[in-house]
């Protein structure tokens, strides 16, 4: 056997790049993983992003990978570049979001020495990845990251890093092409391939015979793929069922429709949330009974027969259990439903679910959502409603922080396609929103991609400014300024005494010379006149712009169910405690 | 009609502590025992016994089985999980199975100074059937296997002896179901 077939570890992480269709890396370069850098310029296939901080670049992935659907992809070097990209791994985990990292490690003689800037990369990611590898001879290197992308983006997604010590990375071996490997199917865990028929049919009688039938929707829908939502709405056009989301599951139906009832939960309209603890039937396509969603347990919808559909069987049954499930992906589950009702003629016209539909429609007179907006200050709820109506007729990307801006943005701007809401749900990551609207304009240069921050979160990730600037990314930061960490300022309000401890954030920059400095663009909003003006100058530069809008302090998020309280037991206003005994009890909830 | 009782019986007591075997077949590859572990430590629960053997050579698999204490639902949430590890085959719980077989293997020093404990001593190992592994003057090595719980037994009657010093290596339940 000769050698000459034979390249560099480096190189074989090129080529397996190539082989997956990878286009875009996010990265930061160190001292063990020159050899992959190197090998990085000597190339034209592939974009490398240089990121300010490894965080940004886990996150800009993550951004890129729920725009785009495909696997966003990192690379970053050992010891602190890798510790830095444990929160977004971990945050990829929570909100089932495919990505595979490449980290550098110290050379394999040397792991376990203490050496510079070494750290135990596979131990400390562990519990944060769905799997990960270290990988300690070269000839395994292309399988290795061909079953990396094949787990990181089949049954619940998620991310995926592989350790590569240096001096693997200048070994030699021959690569092997993504359609020579045979996976081995145990190792991919992507749900049953059949959908029960039982499953199908028992869904079918039941919709028949319910009164109080509903869809509750999450990130699962989004995952399976677009053709996920486009069978759902045939669905729920066919039953004329109400249909509810969760935070992730946003945009997977459109949000305008007369059969959406918004999202649920904690800070959910005050329609879904009854409709949840009223109904008879509940299809829940993909998402998880999350405890921001459920409210208290023990009085979750009391009444309902449960159908879950979710390709993560450990989701089935663990905080709630159900009484039908498919271990299935949602697309085939969903077909396979939508063709049962067509090849048996079954017809839900006359069904048409009107006493509840009556009910549901008094229960939206309550307009959990009405806010007043005054002719001076500028109302957060407002600054969103007007960026909505101001940006709807574009192809609009929108990314959030984590907060009370979050949840507005949530409630406020209405979605409707997949892909196009990129929030960190599960993990709650403040910081997250900047480095993922980089991500997700990379993935969609033409379009209009808007990070809705507050001011503490943006403060989180801030050097990812120059990263757009650098790489001519027209982002938009639209800041909810209230120099205030909102939402913590609103629980200790309802919860702590209105004691608001450490939730003031002084000395803020000057968010216009900060933009200006980092060669973007800042524009302002100190009033209610400005607003309309601002954010079309903000829509209309093509650079990086930071927009600093100055809303009303004290304005508090509501619909809320407080911790510990159950579905019907909402808050509509600061005006209306109704249930004050639960909050001592919710106190040590988060 | 049954009598009520004078103290009230905490509900909890019942969540808690069910013993459970579970039984997993894995790839044998490194960081697989850590995954499981993981498991169970980050909710905080005790492995009382664990055991780690490969069981086929030729496909690499090994068998791990973990005796643990919890609470029912968790155990079986930590079944589900221990299902999606990647290099998991199968995780099963015994305690669900309707036929399931458990074995543990013992070794026991054991120092004695006079030739009644030898009697006694004898006398035990005759009766729990365990093998003599060695015998030197006042030292001797038995094996005994069976159930966790027949061992249990064997070591709280040596326990009856007195005055001798007992050292001993258990490999903790294994098991299989039919």
């Amino acid at each position: 056997m000769n050698n000459e077939n034979e390249i560099t570890g480096a190189d074989i992480l090129l080529k397996a790049l190539k082989d997956q269709e990878v286009d875009t890396i996010f990265g930061y370069p160190g001292g063990a993983v020159l050899p992959i850098y190197d090998a990085i310029f000597g190339q034209n296939f592939l974009k490398h992003v240089l990121v300010r901080q490894e965080a940004g670049a886990v996150h800009a992935a993550e951004g890129y990978a729920r725009s785009s659907g495909k696997v966003g992809v990192l690379l970053v070097t050992s010891g602190p570049g890798v510790t830095n990209v444990v929160t977004g791994l971990t945050d990829a985990l929570m909100d089932s979001i495919p990505i595979v990292c490449i980290s550098g490690q110290v050379p394999s003689h040397l792991i376990g020495t203490d050496a510079f800037q070494e750290c135990d990369t596979t131990g400390i990611t562990r519990p944060c990845t769905k799997h990960n590898y270290l990988v300690k001879d070269v000839s395994k290197l292309s399988e290795t990251i061909h079953e990396a992308f094949k787990i990181a983006s089949s049954g619940r997604p998620g991310p995926v890093l592989i350790d590569i010590p240096k001096d693997v990375q200048f070994a030699k071996s021959k690569y092997i092409s993504k359609k020579d490997i045979s996976f081995r199917e145990h190792r991919i865990k992507a749900g049953s391939k059949n959908v029960d028929k039982n499953f199908v049919e028992e869904l079918v009688n039941h919709i028949k015979k319910s009164e109080r039938p509903i869809f509750y929707v999450g990130g699962g829908c989004l995952n399976s793929g677009h053709q996920a939502s486009q069978e759902l709405i045939k669905l729920v056009n066919k039953t004329n069922i109400p249909i509810t989301t969760t935070l992730h599951g946003l945009g997977c139906f459109p949000g305008e429709d007369k059969t959406s009832l918004g999202m649920l939960g904690m800070h959910g309209n005050y329609e879904a949330n009854l409709a949840m603890n009223k109904c008879d039937l509940m299809i829940n396509v993909g998402a998880r009974f999350d405890d921001r969603v459920t409210g208290r347990l023990d009085a979750f919808s009391p009444e309902s027969i449960k159908f879950h559909i979710d390709i993560d069987q450990s989701s089935i049954n663990k905080n709630v259990k159900v009484n039908f499930h498919s271990n299935t992906d949602i697309t085939l589950t969903l077909k396979e439903i939508n063709s049962f009702i067509d090849s048996n003629n079954i017809d839900f016209g006359d069904k048409n679910y009107s006493n509840w539909w009556g009910q549901i429609n008094e229960w939206r007179k309550k307009e959990c959502l009405h806010y007043e907006q005054g002719d001076e200050v500028i109302k957060p709820q407002h600054a969103i409603s007007r960026l909505y109506e101001l940006t709807k007729q574009k192809d609009t990307f929108i990314t959030t922080e984590v907060g009370q801006h979050q949840m507005w943005a949530a409630q406020y701007y209405k979605f409707s396609k997949p892909n196009r809401w990129i929030t960190s749900g599960g993990l709650g990551t403040m910081g997250f929103g900047m480095p993922a609207a980089v991500g997700a304009q990379m993935a969609n240069p033409d379009s209009l991609v808007i990070d809705i921050a507050g001011e503490a979160s943006f403060l989180m990730n801030i050097q990812e400014i120059a990263t757009a600037v650098q790489y001519k990314l027209p982002i938009k930061i639209f800041i909810l300024n209230n120099e205030y960490m909102g939402m913590v300022r609103q629980w200790q309000e309802l919860l702590h005494g209105s004691r608001y401890s450490e939730s003031y954030v002084d000395a803020l920059p000057d968010f216009k010379k900060l933009a200006e400095s980092f060669n973007a663009v800042g524009v302002r909003a100190k009033n209610i006149s400005e607003l309309d003006d601002t954010i079309n100058e903000m829509i209309s530069i093509d650079r990086p712009v930071i927009a600093d809008i100055w809303v009303d302090k004290k304005e508090n998020c509501f619909p809320m169910i407080p911790s510990g309280a159950a579905h019907h037991e909402m808050l509509l206003s600061k005006y209306d405690k109704e249930n004050p005994e639960n909050q001592e009890k919710g106190k040590v909830l988060v | 009609m049954s009598s009520t009782s004078v103290y009230p019986t905490p509900i909890n007591a019942f969540k808690q502590s069910k013993r459970s075997v579970l039984s997993v077949i894995v790839d044998n590859e490194p960081g697989i025992l850590a995954r499981i572990v993981g498991l169970f430590s980050g909710r905080g629960y005790n492995i009382e016994a664990l055991n780690v053997t490969v069981v086929d050579v030729k496909k690499n698999l090994s068998r791990i089985t973990i005796e643990t204490l919890g609470e029912e639902k968790v155990i079986s949430q930590i079944i589900a999980q221990l299902e999606k590890l990647v290099p998991v085959h199968s995780a099963t719980n015994l305690a669900n199975l309707s036929e399931s077989y458990e074995a543990e293997i013992c070794l026991v020093k054991i120092e004695f100074e006079n030739e009644e404990q030898d009697q006694k001593i004898l006398n035990f190992a005759d009766i729990y059937r365990s093998r003599t592994v060695q015998k030197r003057q006042n030292i001797v090595v038995y094996e005994i296997s069976g159930t966790s719980e027949r061992i249990n037994k064997f070591l709280d009657d040596l326990d009856t002896i007195g005055g001798i010093k007992v050292e001993l290596v258990r490999s903790g339940p294994i098991g299989l179901g039919i």
